[in-house]
């Protein structure tokens, strides 16, 4: 950037004091020079009418001695001037040119000039030059002609007053030359200039001190502005403008203060809007994961209620051989006499109390099995899971069930299925939602495949496991087979189902991250596809949940 | 001393049936699968028949259904692992007794004196 872009950029200061200053200055040195050249000039017509009466009475003076060229006479006449100080130099010159008489030598100031000076014999002739000397100094110069009367000698004219008529004869006998020094003049002009240009100086620094005074009481509260602004823009709001004058700028001032106050309440209203908005998100979004976690514990419980009739049943056989072989042995105990009990019998006792053992072990696989289905699916940990493992357990808590709708079972698992992450209660839960769907569609004695695949093409990384559940049941019209997986469908009698098995089932495997779709033909039965990829790719909701964690912490 | 078949898909009942029965005396033949069950029956001559209610392929009111018209003589012993399942549907159709499993012996008992006083009056 040039200079004069950055002066041009600089303070309010310096943009009203410079140009106001050179005005100033401009005009007080336009002034005072006219008025040097004024007075100049008044000096040297002053000078110039004192060296014309001095030279007009040398003149007349002089007459007499060029006329007899009485050299001692002019001397004598010389002695006047030459108490001025400003006179420098006086020749008296016959009209050959040579020198009567000089004061002060000045040879080569007056060589030839004398001669510029008229010779016609009108008296009052005077030249005037002025002339650089070949010292190098200013002289005024001024010349001329020393004249004498030729006059008849009557005796009767000179009584006649004003005698100097035609009858006299004027003739140039000489020249008189006076040669006035400018020192005097040019020191008063310096003088002058000096005071001048001293007083300029003085007004012009005493003008910019006032200006710069002046201009700084106005910009020093424009300054404080500037600088809150700045501070304000920068978004600190707890500026104000400390500014108490009672004129435009103190005005402004607390008109600025109370923009400041008013942006800082509607700022500080905004962030305690989006603080509670934050909050009540937050709040919402754990309200909604506990309401979803709730909503997939029902419907789990739900789940259990369908398969409780297999359940019962599963258990109601081991406990009724349970209660009966116990009741059995004992009355035989009862009656037995110990001495004639034979080896027969006591090997009955065994194999009677072994089944019991066998069958309580049973009931306890039983319970335990159901108590690990019913688990909360609230945990959302996710772990290793052998999907197969899975599948397998689910089976055996919904065999029964199948057993008794006498629905034909075949399984195919791939035996190289690589484990996932996911939550082998969630998933179990949707195995058997999906069983049970397939088993509601069945007729007695139809066919549920269930197959796992490793898809290494499917997944982002490490592909995925891909399931099917093929039924041959009665299928799933068209226009139901788009709404199976939206919450609250469903094609079951009231009571029958709640609807949310599948849209529960959904929203499972897509935590997980995996994808459930339904091909089906009406009459001919649906197959469900479940893909879960090996690894679980990140998605938003995780950062949320860490970023919730975070917060919580 | 009766002639029973017992059908019921459950090993343990079988066992327990068939060691409770012989024990006191009657003639027993257990069965697992339910048409090779009603084959049996309507083959044998069987007094007394112990029927669970569930089991795969024909459960026990079909069974009772498919022999019930061809051995009236033949009397049901239905075993129900559920509450209220088919018991309406059962006694409507006249099977006369039910057992909820698990039953006691002494139920069982009972019900077999039952019907062996009724068997010996015909």
């Amino acid at each position: 950037m040039s200079l004069l872009g950055k002066l041009f950029r600089a303070s309010l200061r310096l943009k009203i004091v410079l140009p106001i200053s050179l005005i100033i200055a401009v005009s007080l040195l336009l002034i005072s020079g006219y008025l040097i050249d004024r007075q100049s000039a008044g000096y040297i017509q002053e000078l110039e009418a004192s060296g014309r009466t001095m030279l007009r009475m040398l003149a007349i003076n002089a007459e007499s001695g060029v006329l007899f060229g009485n050299k001692y006479e002019l001397d004598e006449l010389l002695k006047t001037p030459a108490q001025f100080e400003s006179v420098k130099y006086v020749v008296i010159s016959n009209t050959d040119g040579a020198t009567l008489a000089e004061l002060h030598e000045s040879t080569m100031v007056t060589a030839g000039l004398h001669r510029k000076s008229s010779n016609s014999p009108v008296h009052d002739s005077i030249a005037v030059e002025l002339s650089n000397g070949s010292d190098g100094e200013e002289y005024l110069v001024l010349s001329m002609p020393v004249v004498t009367f030729k006059q008849a000698f009557s005796t009767e004219n000179l009584g006649i007053t004003g005698g100097l008529d035609a009858a006299t004869e004027r003739e140039v006998i000489g020249h008189i030359e006076l040669g006035l020094s400018l020192d005097k003049v040019n020191q008063a002009i310096f003088e002058a200039k000096f005071a001048a240009y001293l007083f300029t100086l003085v007004v012009l620094v005493g003008t910019i001190l006032l200006l710069a005074f002046i201009v700084g009481a106005i910009t020093r509260p424009v300054r404080v502005l500037v600088d809150v602004t700045d501070q304000v823009s920068k978004g600190d709001l707890t500026q104000r403008v400390n500014i108490t004058q009672r004129d435009e700028i103190g005005h402004l001032a607390d008109t600025f203060n109370r923009m400041i106050e008013s942006l800082k309440q509607s700022r500080d209203e905004v962030e305690q809007y989006n603080r509670n908005l934050e909050e009540k998100i937050i709040e919402r979004t754990l309200q909604l994961e506990e309401a979803q976690a709730q909503l997939i514990q029902s419907e789990k419980m739900s789940a259990i209620g369908q398969l409780a009739a297999g359940v019962a049943h599963e258990l109601n056989n081991p406990l009724g051989g349970i209660l009966g072989y116990a009741q059995f042995t004992l009355e035989k105990l009862n009656k037995n006499i110990p001495e004639k009990t034979t080896a027969k019998e006591i090997q009955s006792y065994i194999r009677y109390v072994s089944d019991i053992e066998t069958q309580a072990r049973r009931c306890k696989t039983i319970v335990q099995n159901l108590l690990k289905f019913s688990r909360s699916s609230r945990t959302v940990d996710f772990a290793d899971v052998d999907v197969n493992k899975a599948i397998e357990e689910t089976l055996s808590f919904v065999a029964h069930q199948l057993h008794l709708s006498q629905i034909e079972l075949d399984v195919q698992l791939d035996p190289k299925l690589p484990h996932i992450q996911g939550n082998i209660g969630q998933l179990q839960q949707v195995f058997t939602n999906l069983i049970i769907n397939a088993m509601h569609a069945s007729k007695p004695g139809a066919l549920i495949v269930i197959t796992s695949r490793y898809s290494p093409a499917l997944g982002e990384f490490g592909g995925a496991v891909e399931l099917m559940f093929k039924d041959h049941g009665h299928g799933i019209k068209d226009e139901n087979l788009k709404k199976i997986f939206e919450p609250f469908f469903t094609t079951k009698e009231i009571g029958k189902g709640t609807g949310l098995g599948l849209s529960v089932s959904y929203g499972i495997v897509k935590e997980h991250g995996g994808e459930i779709t339904v091909t089906s033909e009406v009459g001919a039965g649906s197959t469900f596809t479940v893909v879960l990829p090996v690894q679980k790719p990140e998605t938003d909701s995780d950062n949320r949940k860490e970023a919730n964690y975070s917060f919580g912490q | 001393m009766a002639r029973i078949l017992v059908i019921d898909d459950s090993q343990v009942i079988r066992d327990l049936l068939a060691d409770f029965l012989a024990d006191s005396g009657h003639f027993v033949d257990c069965v697992e699968d339910s048409e090779e069950g009603i084959r049996m029956a309507l083959a044998g001559s069987y007094d007394i028949c112990i029927c669970d209610l569930h089991i795969p392929k024909k459960n026990g009111f079909q069974i009772y259904q498919a022999i019930s018209a061809t051995k009236p003589k033949l009397t049901f012993i239905m075993t129900d692992s559920l509450p209220d399942s088919l018991a309406d549907q059962i006694s409507e159709a006249g099977v006369p007794y039910i057992l909820r499993k698990p039953f006691d012996l002494d139920q069982l008992r009972e019900v077999l004196a039952t019907v062996c006083a009724s068997i010996k009056t015909i």
